[in-house]
């Protein structure tokens, strides 16, 4: 490579990371500003930051965000590994259906996705007074975009198998528990540890989906922060979305630390 | 039992709840919403009967006062805000993942994960970000209006401009991804023999690189293109009434301005535009890649 491509694309990456982590910044910097302003830092304040934990409503967003991210991921991964192991061990079939169904809520439009939720559990709770919008149907919600991503992760990860793995199973005489228990759920440890990661960030990213299934008592931190911004009282917003930032890079640090493990067999 | 009736009940236990999950808590869901588009408007902006195309008429602009042309503005800015983020993401992405993949392995996903982090964090917080460096008085802010971008004491947003900076935040990560994937099986003999040849930097790109690539930048023009027509809140919050897009049109007619019937007439224009856009992707990837298979 060239002196001068390799000193301009150092120069690019430097630029591009200060895009990426500047607004983040900024954020956080401002949200220990003793003054409510993102032009002028009028001194050090935690004040923010007292407001925040002495205010009901934020601290069951919060709680309501750890619920709904924590519910849904496990709930998630569970079904998306039965779905994702089915669709591997049944290839040979005509499936196709069951791909096109897989597809359907990674393509569908977010927007899409939320106002058809609301709509169908707003007329459920109307006419039976089932599924009331709450933190209930907010984790149904996730599950159902969280599944179709887990499974195609976990079946990605069984086709980069050998399958005479398989047979080899078979030739022993491993019962399906013992091929569960002793060949299958170690193979996908790799895969559950980063279905778990990829549906927990899903759920997390997520506000538009929450933000329609949502009810009444089950606001979360960005419902919250949104509708602060939309009453245009924004004192704390910054202070809570530093929160929701360093959650995000604690998640990212212990990524991190599972990929340094070595796992040669790891595809990802 | 027989071996394949076994196989069948096996096979149906472990695929009913994810599939079931979809086909109640979407499918069903999506097409009550559609079915909505071919009914009336009540009284409070709920659908009622009798069954009418009323709504899709609405949604092409005729309304009480003769014929407006505000939603097809709406949908033109929702394609062009759309394409013009898409691009700018592809413009930014290929030195990024190409940096990436020139690095040592070791220090690869290191290099990934800043790129990708930002995203992990929540849409809102994103915007929240750009509106705390787009605010009036900001140094930002400050130079636009010294360089005449916008007016004195004013911040720069709400405008077009922060809400195609929001989008280009949003989904740069989903497209270095996949051209880091296609960097990184690169066969550099085809790059060496095209050098070989005295072709300039250009023509190396161009026929070298640029096909090799192609498969990746089909994937990543799909994950970004798609969610980025879609989008709602960035143009909520970044671009005020400015940069209104077809998913915000849709959102309002189930809030502020009820009226259930058009807004689900948008979501179906929305979830048609979104397959016409996969069908014209996949074809300009074929067409493009001759018989080479673009992975979509």
């Amino acid at each position: 490579m060239s002196v001068t491509l390799e000193r301009s694309l150092r120069a690019f990456w430097i630029v591009l990371m200060v895009f990426l982590y500047a607004p983040l910044a900024v954020v956080v910097f401002f949200s220990f500003n003793a003054i409510n302003s993102s032009a002028r830092f009028a001194g050090f304040s935690l004040r923010w930051y007292e407001r925040l934990f002495s205010n009901e409503a934020i601290l069951s967003a919060l709680a309501n965000t750890a619920v709904l991210a924590t519910t849904s991921t496990l709930l998630g991964v569970a079904i998306g590994l039965l779905l994702g192991y089915g669709l591997y061990r049944y290839r040979h079939r005509r499936l196709a259906w069951l791909i096109w169904l897989i597809y359907l809520p990674v393509i569908m439009p977010d927007i899409v996705f939320g106002l058809s939720e609301m709509t169908f559990f707003v007329t459920l709770d109307q006419r039976f007074g089932v599924l009331s919008p709450g933190l209930g149907t907010m984790v149904i919600a996730h599950v159902t975009f969280q599944v179709p991503f887990v499974a195609l992760l976990v079946h990605a990860r069984l086709l980069s198998l050998d399958p005479q793995l398989f047979e080899a199973c078979h030739d022993l005489y491993a019962s399906p528990w013992q091929r569960a228990r002793f060949f299958i759920l170690p193979v996908l440890t790799p895969a559950i540890v980063a279905s778990l990661l990829l549906a927990l960030t899903l759920s997390i990213d997520d506000f538009v989906i929450s933000f329609f299934t949502a009810g009444p008592d089950s606001t979360t931190l960005p419902i919250y922060i949104w509708s602060a911004i939309k009453k245009g009282v924004t004192p704390e917003v910054n202070a809570i979305a530093t929160l929701m930032i360093v959650g995000v890079f604690l998640v990212a640090l212990s990524s991190l630390l599972l990929q340094r493990r070595p796992d040669p067999s790891d595809p990802s | 039992m027989l071996k394949s009736a076994r196989d069948s009940l096996h096979l149906l236990a472990i695929v009913a709840p994810g599939a079931l999950f979809i086909v109640v808590f979407l499918v069903l869901p999506s097409l009550y919403l559609m079915g909505m588009a071919f009914t009336s408007t009540g009284p409070s902006g709920l659908p009622a009967l009798p069954f009418s195309l009323q709504a899709f008429r609405e949604l092409a602009g005729f309304g009480f006062l003769g014929w407006s042309p505000g939603n097809l503005y709406t949908l033109l800015r929702s394609v062009w805000q759309t394409f013009l983020a898409t691009a700018l993401v592809i413009l930014l992405a290929y030195p990024a993942a190409y940096y990436i993949a020139s690095r040592p392995t070791r220090w690869r996903p290191l290099l990934l994960l800043a790129v990708v982090v930002p995203s992990w964090t929540n849409q809102v917080i994103r915007s929240v970000g750009w509106m705390n460096l787009f605010a009036p008085g900001t140094p930002i802010s400050d130079f636009a209006v010294l360089i005449g971008l916008t007016e004195p004491r004013m911040g720069l947003f709400p405008s077009q401009f922060a809400v195609i900076v929001g989008l280009v935040y949003n989904f740069l990560p989903f497209m270095v991804l996949p051209l880091y994937a296609a960097f990184e099986r690169l066969d550099h003999a085809q790059v060496e023999a095209a050098r070989d040849l005295f072709a300039s930097p250009l023509a190396v790109f161009r026929h070298a690189v640029f096909p090799q690539t192609l498969p990746g930048l089909m994937a990543g023009t799909v994950l970004v293109a798609i969610p980025a027509f879609g989008m709602y809140v960035v143009t909520e919050l970044l671009g005020g009434g400015k940069a209104t897009m077809i998913g915000n049109l849709v959102a309002r007619q189930f809030a502020d301005a009820t009226n259930w019937p058009l807004g689900a007439a948008g979501a179906i224009l929305m979830i048609l535009a979104t397959v016409g856009g996969l069908w014209v992707l996949r074809r300009l990837g074929r067409r493009l890649g001759g018989d080479r298979e673009v992975v979509l």
